[in-house]
């Protein structure tokens, strides 16, 4: 039997130990905001493909939540980038 | 040779009604987060002092707590859609338990959510304060009544269960309430960096 959902289940929480980690840090680097916003997009495409059963649907389906996903991160990134 | 097809099911899990809701939700989320992030740009200083106030610990048990409870769904899902006529009383059963733990886990992120608020507002922090606890407010009680909305919904499909209501090849109904848990579960998987530990 395969262990894939845990396996999921397991990234997903140590994605989130590793951004709570750096919520610590007294000082975040724009490089560690980077990994952290590309580890949030990681994270919810995972529940996209595994939870959400996307998947084994067909691939419209599939990329309309990672589009969304993959602009809301973007736009997060300009606006946390582009200089005032 | 042999070749591997995979076939695709040509339409998302459950009612494709609550997949409209669901798009809806990622743009009316999609905004705020937008809202949030342009807003901290023009006042950068603002949002990162009163992003002190917040509880980085309180986000990550609920950012946790969420993640177990759409495993714990899953689960259910997939108990009753591997159901057959010999098992569908067993079936139910296991479904049953995976989607209490489910329901107990947004209990769980609600108690939080509320001492979180309690204390808050104890401290005289309203909409009005800033605009960092302005889109705070607005965002996590947003979200917090889809949480309230998902258990809701759990609850009621965890009663089916109970009584056994779900029978081979009727997956349709716990589909669509798993897919309304899981949207929650990834706007707050955004939401948790965003708000509580991007600065």
């Amino acid at each position: 039997m395969t262990r894939t959902l845990e396996y999921i289940w397991i990234t997903l929480v140590t994605l989130t130990l590793f951004a709570y980690l750096i919520g610590y840090l007294k000082y975040i680097s724009t490089t560690l905001v980077a990994i952290l916003l590309i580890t949030t997009f990681v994270k919810g495409q995972l529940v996209i493909d595994y939870f959400m059963d996307l998947k084994e649907v067909r691939l419209k389906y599939r990329l309309i939540p990672t589009v969304w996903l993959f602009t809301v991160i973007t736009l997060i990134s300009v606006a946390y980038y582009l200089p005032v | 040779m042999s070749k591997q097809l995979s076939i695709k099911e040509p339409y998302p899990p459950g009612d494709f009604a609550i997949w409209i809701i669901i798009y809806v939700e990622f743009i009316t989320f999609a905004l705020l987060f937008l809202g949030y992030a342009f807003s901290r740009r023009l006042d950068v200083e603002l949002f990162n002092a009163s992003q002190l106030a917040v509880s980085q610990t309180s986000g990550f048990i609920n950012t946790f707590i969420l993640i177990t409870s759409s495993y714990f769904v899953v689960k259910a899902v997939h108990s009753i859609k591997n159901m057959t006529v010999e098992s569908q009383k067993k079936s139910n059963i296991e479904a049953s338990k995976w989607l209490l733990f489910a329901i107990m886990c947004g209990i769980a992120f609600s108690v939080i959510k509320v001492t979180e608020f309690s204390h808050m507002f104890g401290m005289g922090i309203h909409l009005s304060t800033n605009k960092y606890f302005m889109f705070y407010i607005m965002l996590t009680v947003f979200h917090f009544l889809h949480v309230l909305l998902g258990s809701f919904i759990l609850f009621i499909i965890y009663k089916k269960t109970k009584s056994h209501g779900y029978l081979p090849n009727d997956s349709k109904g716990i589909e669509t309430g798993a897919s309304y848990w899981h949207m929650v579960d990834l706007l707050w998987i955004i939401l948790f960096p965003l708000v509580y530990i991007i600065r």
